[in-house]
């Protein structure tokens, strides 16, 4: 035997001593984008699970923001070009708007994560 | 090559300039003439707000004000860029004149009322104001914009004021309950 196969034997013994319990590989968190353009989210309704990421990026002249429902999150102002991301947590509020234009509404759905 | 540069930089402020007319009818105005109705108009509406701010005490009406000052800015802004860019002048005209002088008239009527009266009156202006000015925008001037970024800035600011003009009547709708 090689010493780098002895090696990589070695590596697979200790990592499947140490995550016994694992029955797959702990999902990478994701980042996901959320276009605003023509006074829309899109896509308006959109899956992730805790520790992903979205981005919210606005194309429109106008500024917008994406904001929680009842406030609990909120980007901020988004000026035309400008991009702001939050990180998904497993309490936080799913129906959001745009804070400017209460008419643009749009929801996140946490999936359970599959850890 | 430089003169070539030159010569398509005068053809384009050729075709930007005004036929030195007196349009009357708002089809026959030129793009320089109605980016300046235009920039006039936002600026209407951002005066409009402004007392709005100074006389409600309704925070959804201070809100919407807000929004109204926010977003004709942004498009006042990508406006003022553009014509540099064209290296134009907005021109003064009948319509530009005839819609300073109706706010003025409004903001001096506006300037009277308090408390319920105003935010009655300034959402039912503000929804009748964008109607009139989309229903322009929409079919006066879009049609006759010569300039193609003229025309998607046009076309962008137009999004923009139906969404006004469908929170406007939201916010009709809210105070007048
Ligand atoms: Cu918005």
């Amino acid at each position: 035997m090689s010493r780098r196969s002895f090696m990589k034997k070695t590596a697979a013994a200790i990592a499947a001593a140490a995550f016994p319990a694992l029955p797959f590989a702990i999902a990478q968190p994701r980042t996901h984008r959320v276009e605003i353009s023509g006074f829309k989210f899109t896509p308006d309704r959109l899956d992730v699970s805790v520790g992903d990421t979205v981005t919210w990026i606005n194309r429109d002249i106008a500024p917008h923001t994406a904001t929680a429902a009842e406030g609990g999150w909120d980007t901020g102002e988004l000026v035309k070009g400008a991009q702001a991301s939050i990180t998904v947590t497993a309490d936080m509020e799913t129906s959001y708007f745009c804070a400017f234009h209460p008419m643009m509404k749009a929801r996140l759905s946490i999936t359970a994560s599959d850890q | 090559m430089k003169q070539k540069l030159l010569l398509a930089a005068s053809m384009l402020a050729l075709a930007l300039q005004a036929t030195p007319s007196a349009a009357q009818s708002p089809a026959e105005l030129n793009d320089l003439q109605i980016a300046h109705v235009a920039y006039v108009a936002d600026n209407i509406d951002i005066r409009y707000a402004h007392l709005a701010l100074a006389i409600s005490s309704n925070p959804a009406i201070h809100e919407f004000a807000r929004t109204m000052i926010r977003d004709h800015t942004a498009v006042n802004e990508q406006a003022l860029a553009l014509l540099k860019k064209l290296n134009a002048q907005p021109q003064d005209n009948f319509l530009s004149k005839q819609l300073t002088v109706n706010s003025e008239k409004l903001i001096d009527e506006m300037s009277q009322l308090r408390g319920a009266a105003f935010d009655k009156r300034y959402a039912e202006n503000e929804l009748a104001y964008h109607k009139a000015v989309n229903d322009l925008v929409g079919n006066a001037f879009i049609p006759n914009i010569e300039n193609a970024e003229v025309k998607s800035l046009f076309e962008a600011g137009l999004k923009i004021f139906k969404a006004h003009e469908h929170h406007a009547e939201m916010m009709v709708k809210s105070v007048s309950k």
